[in-house]
């Protein structure tokens, strides 16, 4: 069965099959003495990993841009700004961009003239929609004749990269790629051009490729589709609650001109974290960075996001009617992830939902058989304060009510009993090894590096992880539990399936 | 766990970088990169003291163990009445307690020890896996043999295991998706095992003794191969290994009952799946090849440049021109015990479900029909090649591999020869494996979704046979 939290993690510019996103929390004894650390002149930050394992590098570029920093009229748009970042610049996926130019900003005035026409709904003009639906048509046929068509994963491709790829999270945005370790100067060459000089041609045809990505990963899917609702209902004020691909009617109003100028208000050297992980000799890619990224100006940051979610009062209950057999996700407001109760409720996840051992298997899948499957995991995003989230599929004949009164009897045994000694130990032994296996990838390396240095100011983080963990106690358990897991901040999403008897 | 991806290289090894401009910054269309030579790792094979076959890698980077053990089973020997023991069998090895130690003193061991041992069984493999800090290799070692020779299936946790079926059947139709893919097999491999799905009816046919029997049949010494990597030194580990496998061969060996291919039959078919949804559900195919066809160099190919990349072209027309999907690709499955399959697949909105499917079915069609490009079939060879040494980034994916084509019965030197039998390939190799292996005129179709608003009935496409979404276990109410 699906496990929710990949659905609530990321929209990928692509399908690929998911590899388990390492768990938001552990870090390495080992990493400390490997990780180099470099901040250019523009404020660009290079993290780098030396690994001689195989000849492969992998390059992750993040952005502290994510869907948390657009305005609301504007939403859907760092995703889509993420898909368009891979059409090329002014010289790459192009045949003549001087000639092609002033057919784009035709293409813009054409399409923001029937966005215009189309916003009056049943007073709009079909005749002149139908005629500048025609125009946009004409136009982009005349624009196709100077597109180099995905320029870049072509020129990756015929050089062995693979996973090239992009993804985008409240939190923010990034572009990953892994080459032969003697290819990183295609990377330096073309990350650095989409950088300074990207050309958001084709994005009307691309608006409809995200439309059909939400149609897939979300409105199509009933548990993907209550995740949707769940969250934006557990956020009154904070953009947490929007989703990151944005709804559809928004969607449908992005325009390039908007893309661009999200593009150039945020995204530049001064907002990217670069981790290079692999074969790779660290002075000279210091070197080769310097020498492709470093002339590039820095730009503005987004403003912090000064809503803050007024404290929730009471439960707030959420139901979808679907197709599909009872669902059931139950959530709680908590702080960042660099809160000390943050730790906390990583403890507490763990001891709720981590493995065989966990409390929710034993108690209410392996004892109760109440439900499959029950899982733990935070949403959506980490930077700002969020959710402790608990999804589960009850098993019939038992109702999501059963479910959710066993889960609440759990979380009152945290506030009533101490945990054991050996429950904390285990969770540390699992830290120690998670902290070694994260060191056995290029990729996931990259991954931690510039998640951490992204969400909470440093890769340290990882560093100081098992000592935070390690200094959780019991009585720490039980406060934390009786503050966070009360009936005034608590969000219950479920699905009742159709043609049940419903009054 | 499905396929090797391989391919390979010739490193196109030029002198110095060419700048374009000025600055020591190179143009990414001309570029040239310095040399890198690629030789594939070896693992070491050596056979313990009852017969077992074990590939050895050593790499003391991590303090991390790993070991999987392939056994030869799989879904293919059960009945149809019995459809998902074998799922269950692999399922309750591990969750239901091995070697006279009870479930939750397993895992609660295990989980102190941050070790896993995981086990299950597919349509023609088993698998046990290892993985453990190198402190509690020794300790984790003895588990992982007990739940692959020793398992004692627990009844209480055979009933949950059967219930967690039941369930997942009653959950099946929630997610068009999984319905289409589901079906598109069915269809594709009707009347072999291959294309049967669990019911209730054997959910609840299957008992503990069932499972008992089964793993009997199948976990011998004589019936699998170990993969091992990770931190250890060589002479001590095989002690270990010949001290928890013992010296005994197995006896009478292993005999597997022959399981037929499925019947070579290309037979269009239609079949529609009714949801309430704004997006459908597209799946089309046949069967494909095996293996052992020589063929399957060229299929690399042209997978790649039909469906098997961002610029392959279907994605190029589908997704990129047309913006009518976001998902879109076709791939031939190479079969490795049994034949595989071709499948495309792309999900449109309802309104265009008709298009999508006819564009579709003429791209691949157009396979057939004229050689592929020049730079298409470049492009294809460069990544294929290029790209061969992302198969060998750890030491468990090394010898995993090793262990997966003795498993299967590669030719030797299929991988050492794959590089240079994809750069032989030629234009008028892929018409024509095209031409053998794509019957878009047979493709089964199954489309998932709301035909009320689909831009044409799908009869366009021949007579539609609807497919029953109510879960049988609502049916007989």
């Amino acid at each position: 069965m699906k496990k929710l939290w990949l659905i609530a993690l990321t929209l990928c510019l692509f399908t690929t099959p998911l590899h388990a996103a390492p768990a938001a929390s552990e870090p390495r004894a080992g990493l400390e003495g490997k990780v180099i650390e470099h901040t250019f002149k523009n404020g660009m930050k290079l993290l780098m990993v030396e690994r001689h394992t195989s000849p492969t590098v992998a390059a992750w570029i993040r952005f502290r841009v994510g869907s948390v920093d657009e305005r609301s009229d504007e939403r859907g748009l760092a995703h889509m700004l993420e898909h368009m970042l891979f059409k090329g610049t002014k010289t790459l996926g192009t045949r003549d961009y001087a000639a092609e130019k002033p057919i784009l900003d035709r293409i813009e005035t054409t399409e923001q003239a029937l966005i215009a026409e189309k916003a009056r709904r049943e007073k709009g003009d079909k005749a002149r929609i139908a005629e500048l639906e025609k125009q946009a048509a004409k136009l982009q046929a005349e624009a196709e004749k100077y597109v180099i068509k995905d320029e870049f994963f072509e020129l990756y491709a015929k050089n062995g990269g693979v996973g090239y790829n992009a993804f985008t999270s409240r939190d923010g945005t990034t572009y990953l790629i892994n080459l032969p370790s003697n290819k990183l100067e295609l990377w330096a060459a073309i990350e650095s051009d989409r950088m300074q000089n990207p050309v958001l041609r084709e994005f009307y045809s691309e608006r409809a490729v995200v439309m059909e990505e939400r149609r897939r990963s979300t409105d199509a899917d009933p548990e993907s589709k209550l995740w949707e609702t769940f969250v934006a209902s557990s956020f009154l004020a904070h953009p947490y609650g929007q989703p990151t691909i944005g709804w559809m009617p928004e969607i449908e109003n992005l325009t390039r001109t908007k893309a661009e100028r999200f593009f150039h208000a945020y995204y530049g050297p001064q907002t990217a974290i670069v981790a290079i992980v692999g074969d790779i000799n660290p002075k000279a890619t210091i070197a080769l960075v310097e020498r492709y990224f470093g002339g590039i100006p820095a730009g503005g940051e987004p403003p912090p996001v000064t809503a803050v979610e007024p404290k929730q009062a009471g439960e707030r209950r959420i139901e979808l009617i679907a197709e599909a057999e009872p669902t059931l996700i139950m959530g709680f407001h908590k702080p960042a992830i660099t809160a000390p109760d943050d730790y906390v409720l990583d403890v507490i996840s763990m001891i709720l939902g981590n493995g065989r051992t966990s409390r929710f298997h034993k108690d209410l899948v392996v004892e109760k058989q109440l439900a499959t499957d029950v899982g733990v995991f935070d949403a959506p995003g980490s930077r700002y304060p969020g959710l402790f989230v608990i999804d589960a599929n009850p098993r019939a004949p038992h109702t999501s009510q059963e479910v959710e009164e066993a889960i609440l009897a759990e979380l009152e045994r945290l506030k009533s009993e101490p945990v054991a000694e050996r429950d904390l130990q285990r969770i540390l032994n699992k830290i120690e090894y998670e902290e070694a296996r994260r060191m056995g990838t290029n990729g996931g390396l990259a991954r931690n590096l510039t998640e951490y240095e992204a969400t909470t100011g440093s890769w340290r983080y990882m560093i100081e992880y098992r000592r935070k963990v390690a200094a959780v106690t019991p009585a720490d358990i039980q406060r934390v539990a009786r503050q966070y897991f009360t009936r005034e901040n608590r969000m219950v999403g479920f699905i009742t399936k159709k043609g049940a008897d419903l009054k | 766990m499905k396929r090797l991806i391989l391919s390979i290289f010739v490193l196109i090894a030029l002198a110095a970088t060419s700048f374009a401009a000025g600055n020591g910054r190179a143009n990414p269309r001309t570029m040239s990169f310095p040399p890198l030579r690629f030789d594939i790792p070896k693992a070491e094979r050596v056979v313990l003291e009852c017969g077992l076959p074990v590939y050895l890698l050593r790499d003391p980077e991590l303090p991390i163990v790993n070991i999987t053990a392939m056994v030869r089973t799989g879904s293919v020997y059960e009945p149809a009445s019995l459809s998902g023991l074998a799922a269950l069998t692999g399922s309750v090895m591990r969750s239901g307690g091995a070697g006279g130690l009870a479930p939750e003193q397993m895992d609660d061991e295990l989980e102190f020890m941050a070790s896993s041992v995981e086990s299950g069984i597919g349509a023609d493999m088993g698998t046990v896996s290892l993985t453990s800090l190198t402190k509690n290799f020794s300790r984790t070692l003895r588990i992982f043999a007990d739940v692959l020779l020793r398992p004692d299936f627990s009844a209480k946790r055979v009933d949950i295991a059967r219930k967690h079926l039941i369930e997942g059947l009653r959950r099946q139709n929630d997610d068009p998706k999984e319905i289409a893919d589901r079906e598109i097999n069915r269809a594709i491999y009707a009347g072999h095992p291959l294309g049967n799905v669990p019911t209730l009816a054997s959910a609840n046919a299957i008992t503990r003794q069932g499972m008992l029997d089964f793993h009997r049949r199948f976990f011998r010494v004589d019936n699998m191969i170990l993969a091992v990597s990770g931190d250890f030194d060589q002479a001590a580990m095989l002690r270990e290994l010949n001290a928890v496998f013992g010296k005994t061969a197995a006896h009478p060996a292993t005999v597997l009952p022959e399981i037929p291919q499925p019947a070579a039959v290309f037979a269009p078919e239609v079949i529609y799946g009714y949801k309430d949804v704004n997006q459908s559900v597209i799946r089309m195919g046949h069967l494909g090849v095996t293996k052992d066809s020589p063929d399957i160099y060229a299929l690399r190919i042209l997978d790649y440049i039909l469906g098997g990349s961002f610029t392959s072209r279907l994605t190029l027309e589908i997704r990129t021109n047309q913006g009518l999907a976001y998902n879109v690709d076709s791939r031939f499955d190479i079969g490795r015990r049994f034949t595989g399959s071709f499948i495309a697949e792309t999900e449109t909105k309802a309104g265009t479900t008709v298009k999508a499917i006819s564009l579709m079915k003429d791209i691949i069609a157009g396979m057939t029909k004229e050689p592929v490009t020049d730079q298409e079939l470049n492009a294809a060879k460069e990544y294929i090649i290029n790209s061969f040494m992302f198969g060998f980034t750890s030491p468990a994916s090394i010898v995993t591999q090793r262990a997966r084509l003795e498993f299967y019965g590669y030719a030797p030197g299929y991988l050492e020869n794959y590089r240079d039998n994809i750069s032989r390939v030629t234009k008028a190799d892929v018409l024509a494996a095209a031409r053998r292996h794509l019957k878009p005129e047979a493709f089964k179709l199954v489309v998932v979704g709301d035909a009320a608003k689909f831009d044409k009935p799908l009869t366009v496409f021949g007579s539609v046979r609807e497919l029953d979404l109510k879960p049988e276990l609502e049916q007989g109410k």
